[in-house]
């Protein structure tokens, strides 16, 4: 049973910049790579947690004024960037904790991805980095 | 090297600004979100000759 309301309004920063207002869908997955360590004389399959690898994919407006979309990423394509994201504007707290991901790699960004009678938006994703998470403020 | 902030996205404009460990500050000065302004240094003095008679 739900147990409260949630707006989805979360804020998202990508090399210290609030790009929140730009940004219409935000998946935050944390990712630890499975290895498998089944061996002869199990009956089922069974693994180990390897390498962390998670990441933030990011919905855009691609916006080329100043101070926006394309200024905050054009350099940023090919390396390492510190991204994060909390569920709401509210400060952080246990109920609001920051997500961080420190050093992922952004690995392709799209430069035009128009279409008649709508606005142009972009998916990027960062890649693995360092998590961490933040309940304080 | 001292960095202002020239968009609101990063805070107040005008407010100086200290990135956090691993900001690429070049992407910021290159977005123009934020302005790099170097100090004056202070120029060398510069001896006059002694004057000879």
């Amino acid at each position: 049973m739900a147990t409260s309301t949630l707006l989805s309004n979360p804020t998202v920063t990508v090399n210290s910049v609030d790009l929140t207002d730009q940004c219409t869908a935000a998946v935050f997955t944390r990712v630890i790579e499975q290895l498998e360590s089944t061996a002869f004389g199990q009956t089922n399959r069974s693994y180990v947690g390897g390498l962390e690898n998670s990441t933030l994919t990011l919905t855009l407006y691609n916006s080329f004024a100043a101070s926006e979309t394309y200024a905050t990423l054009k350099a940023l394509v090919g390396t390492q960037v510190n991204v994060t994201a909390k569920p709401s504007s509210a400060a952080v707290a246990v109920t609001n904790p920051l997500s961080t991901l420190t050093g992922a790699y952004l690995s392709t960004l799209p430069i035009i991805n128009s279409q008649l009678g709508s606005l142009e938006t972009i998916d990027i994703v960062f890649t693995g980095g360092s998590y961490t998470v933040t309940t304080t403020p | 090297m001292k960095l202002t902030i020239a968009s609101p996205r990063l805070g107040k404009v005008g407010d100086e600004f200290i990135p956090v460990e691993g900001t690429n500050v070049d992407a910021l000065i290159d977005g123009g979100l934020v302005v790099s302004t170097t100090e004056p240094k202070k120029s060398s003095k510069v001896k006059s000759e002694p004057i000879e008679e």
